[in-house]
């Protein structure tokens, strides 16, 4: 694991290594000014590769999709700098849980060929779905505009969003939270059958796991295991707090 | 035609405030008069510029020019009334008793045709009655077009009298039908025309000396329409039911409302410095803002051109080159319908009905192939239904009655499904939204069972009276409880011009207190008229 970081001002943490989720969000709480997020640098990654090399055949390097960081990009970079060893970088297109599917995907493989192999077959199948509370924070850091998402200034509109092939878009928009959570499930369901499915929550344990107990024994019958994630500080930097959703590969 | 045409856009327009007043709700909107006579104008205005001479063209061209101009549902009507008879009188050069009474009779069908649900007791009924006191007349053996003209009006007049025992919301009222009233003036002013063509000012030389008569007749609106003035009154123990009378006897769509300290004003007066003198013999005057009406209507059609002075154009193209058209008017109203992604807002709703012209013109500035078009409110929709045939672009109208089905209908908007889909979306979402429009009884009047009496607030649940008392919170609570909260879970409250501080926190206070589970949320909807619009969700 190579950690994103995550800036309040002049301060800079590795997300899930110098704070969690939830002492990220009490951190959110008390800023004046919203952190900003940042790539690991090329020489993160050449440390990491001259860790692994001679630990098998090479490497398959798996990140967050290069329209939405430059993370994949400081990954190639880094790679270069490692002399003797085959690091195949990926750029997954999307973000979160699903990058752990895939990681899954790919431990579970044969060869790193195959692992590349059946990795990039996957890649068109992830899907992301979040409801947020605020599209504030994801407008701040220049994700998507509001103007995108239709959604103006004055009514607290609760945003839908997506991210499918590497770009984020307004999936809706509903007018309250409590009939937000009902949409999010709905239009997981449109894209049943599923290979693996995670739900995703900032700060909102009780409804995720409300929502785990609806979908848990449909997808349980079709032999898919429902994993939960707290959303972290960098993706949260994004989301905000309350964001709730799922982060899965269609079968 | 040309003199008959003129002579009923006169006698409208003098009679206009009397139709206006025919208002079978409480509310500040009777504007059916205002509705008819700019359509009517529109209808006459085309035909002073065109130099046909003949009766089968010239009636075609006030059909036109009377569907483009349509106003309001009375207006819309009106076109079809025009349509029909035009349809009637297609290649003649002129018309016969016989023909007259046909052109009528049709020209009801037309309008009845037109009407999804037609309901007797209206100005449907009123073209009806025309159509045959003019047939029968024009099989009397020395008929003449005077008498059969003579015939449609007097049978006009007596079918509108005969609306109340029809229409049980007339009853109650006390009125007769505004539409079917308009339309006997209409009949009456175009009577005068051909029975003494020497006495309408210069009309004795025919033809020639037309362009003088059109001239007169079309400056008068643009007197009625005058200035529309609002301030403020400081100053201490003011008697706002006296500074209303006074006020009222100035001008029209008089709206007094405020507390001893401090009393808001707001009329429509074609002498602005009497008023204001006037008022400033109360107390301080603040926030004074004269507007010249006919400055506002020309803007208002300014506006509906998106690529005109003021908006800018839209730049995105949407995945599903669909559009988006609204009518709204107050500020905050307008910036939610844009910031929601509505491409174009026709200024208009509750009092300036914009017509059918208007809504064309927006839909077809949009840079997308289809569009999608939310009349919010009931006098705009049949307007907006004549709108597809007349535009180039494919519409598709959502029929919403109020500012919040509208809201609604634009929230469930997706840019990633086809028109179609989304207007049937839409559509189901403006009706799970029950709109409450609070405001003042313009004049005593018993609705749907209820006394009201004038001043007094009254709350509209989904177009119907359904509460009425002295105070904005405990009306607006009884209506929601009226409603049935446990139904619901979000309540908006879109604030108007006219709301004061003091109301807005004692109305948010009270539905907290009243319903506790139920989230209250309030916006700046700026609109005239009503202090609240409140969607309950």
């Amino acid at each position: 694991m190579v950690p994103l970081k995550v800036l309040f001002g002049q301060e800079s943490f590795r997300d899930g290594v110098d704070l969690d989720g939830d002492q990220f969000f009490d951190r959110l709480r008390q800023a004046s000014k919203l952190p900003t997020t940042s790539a690991p640098s090329p020489g993160d990654f050449a440390a990491v590769y001259e860790r692994l090399a001679g630990d098998g055949e090479g490497v398959i390097s798996i990140h967050i999709g290069g329209q939405l960081s430059g993370t994949v990009e400081a990954a190639r970079v880094g790679a270069q700098a490692v002399e003797g060893l085959r690091v195949h970088v990926i750029d997954s297109r999307s973000t979160t849980m699903t990058i752990a599917f895939l990681c899954l995907v790919a431990a579970q493989s044969a060869s790193l060929a195959e692992a590349v192999q059946r990795v990039e077959a996957r890649i068109p199948k992830q899907r992301i779905i979040a409801l947020l509370d605020t599209l504030r924070y994801i407008e701040m850091g220049g994700r998507i505009s509001r103007a995108q998402a239709m959604i103006g200034t004055m009514l607290d509109l609760k945003p839908v969003l997506g991210v499918a092939d590497g770009e984020i878009k307004a999936l809706d928009r509903v007018r309250t939270r409590s009939r937000a959570i009902p949409r999010i499930i709905e239009l997981l369901r449109d894209d049943y059958p599923l290979e693996h499915v995670a739900v995703m929550h900032a700060q909102a344990p009780e409804e995720a796991q409300r929502i785990l107990e609806e979908i848990g024994p449909e997808l349980k019958r079709d032999g898919v295991e429902v994993a939960t994630g707290q959303i972290g500080a960098v993706l949260g930097t994004h989301t905000g707090p309350r964001a709730l959703g799922f982060a899965y590969l269609t079968r | 035609m040309k003199l008959a045409l003129l002579g009923s856009l006169n006698w409208l327009a003098a009679n206009q405030e009397e139709v206006n007043r025919l208002n079978v709700f409480p509310v500040p909107d009777g504007d059916t008069g205002t509705n008819m006579l700019l359509t009517l104008q529109s209808a006459v205005e085309d035909i002073k510029d065109s130099s046909a001479s003949d009766v089968g063209r010239i009636a075609r061209i006030a059909a036109h020019g009377s569907l483009m101009g349509a106003r309001g549902n009375s207006g819309v009507i009106l076109s079809q009334i025009f349509r029909g008879f035009a349809k009637a009188v297609e290649g003649k050069t002129e018309l016969g008793p016989a023909e007259v009474a046909a052109a009528f009779e049709e020209a009801a069908n037309a309008a009845y045709r037109a009407v999804l649900k037609p309901t007797e007791g209206t100005i449907l009924t009123v073209a009806r009655a025309a159509g045959r006191a003019a047939t029968a007349a024009a099989a009397e053996p020395r008929a003449t077009v005077t008498s059969v003209i003579k015939a449609a009006s007097e049978g006009a007049r007596r079918a509108v009298e005969k609306t109340p025992s029809q229409l049980q919301i007339l009853r109650d009222a006390g009125v007769v039908d505004a539409g079917g009233f308009g339309l006997q003036v209409m009949l009456e002013g175009m009577l005068k025309s051909v029975e003494e063509p020497d006495a309408a000012q210069q009309g004795g030389e025919g033809l020639r000396a037309q362009p003088a008569v059109a001239q007169a007749a079309l400056e008068l609106p643009e007197e009625g329409w005058g200035y529309c003035t609002e301030f403020l009154i400081a100053g201490e123990g003011l008697d706002v039911d006296r500074i209303r009378s006074e006020i009222a006897a100035l001008g029209d769509s008089v709206l007094v409302v405020g507390e001893p300290e401090l009393v808001k004003v707001h009329v429509h007066t074609d002498d602005p410095p009497r008023v204001i003198g006037l008022a400033g013999s109360f107390g301080r005057l603040e926030k004074l803002n004269v507007g010249d009406m006919s400055t506002q209507h020309r803007r208002i059609l300014e506006e509906a051109q998106p690529n005109g002075s003021g908006s800018p154009p839209a730049q995105r193209q949407r995945a599903n080159n669909v559009g988006l058209a609204a009518v709204a008017s107050g500020s905050g109203l307008v910036d939610i319908f844009k910031g929601l992604g509505v491409d174009a807002i026709v200024q208009g709703g509750q009092t300036m009905n914009p017509s059918t012209g208007d809504l064309v013109a927006a839909v077809d500035g949009l840079p997308y192939d289809e569009v999608i078009l939310l009349p919010n409110n009931k006098n705009v929709v049949l307007a907006a239904q004549e709108v597809d045939k007349l535009a180039q672009k494919k519409v598709h109208l959502v029929e919403t009655h109020t500012m919040p089905q509208g809201i609604a209908a634009v929230i469930a908007f997706n840019a990633d499904k086809p028109a179609a889909a989304n207007a049937q979306l839409m559509e189901r979402a403006a009706q799970q939204v029950q709109t409450i429009e609070v405001t003042r009884a313009v004049r005593d009047s018993r609705s749907n069972g209820r006394r009201v009496k004038k001043g007094d607030v009254i709350a509209m649940v989904n177009d119907r009276l359904d509460t009425a008392g002295s105070d904005y919170a405990v009306v607006v609570a009884d209506a929601l409880q009226n409603l049935g909260p446990d139904k619901y879970e979000l309540v908006t409250v879109y604030r108007g011009a006219e709301a004061g501080d003091a109301e807005v926190d004692a109305l948010s206070a009270s539905l907290h207190e009243r319903f506790p589970t139920l989230e209250v949320e309030v916006q700046a909807g700026g609109q005239d008229h009503y202090p609240f619009i409140v969607s309950v969700e």
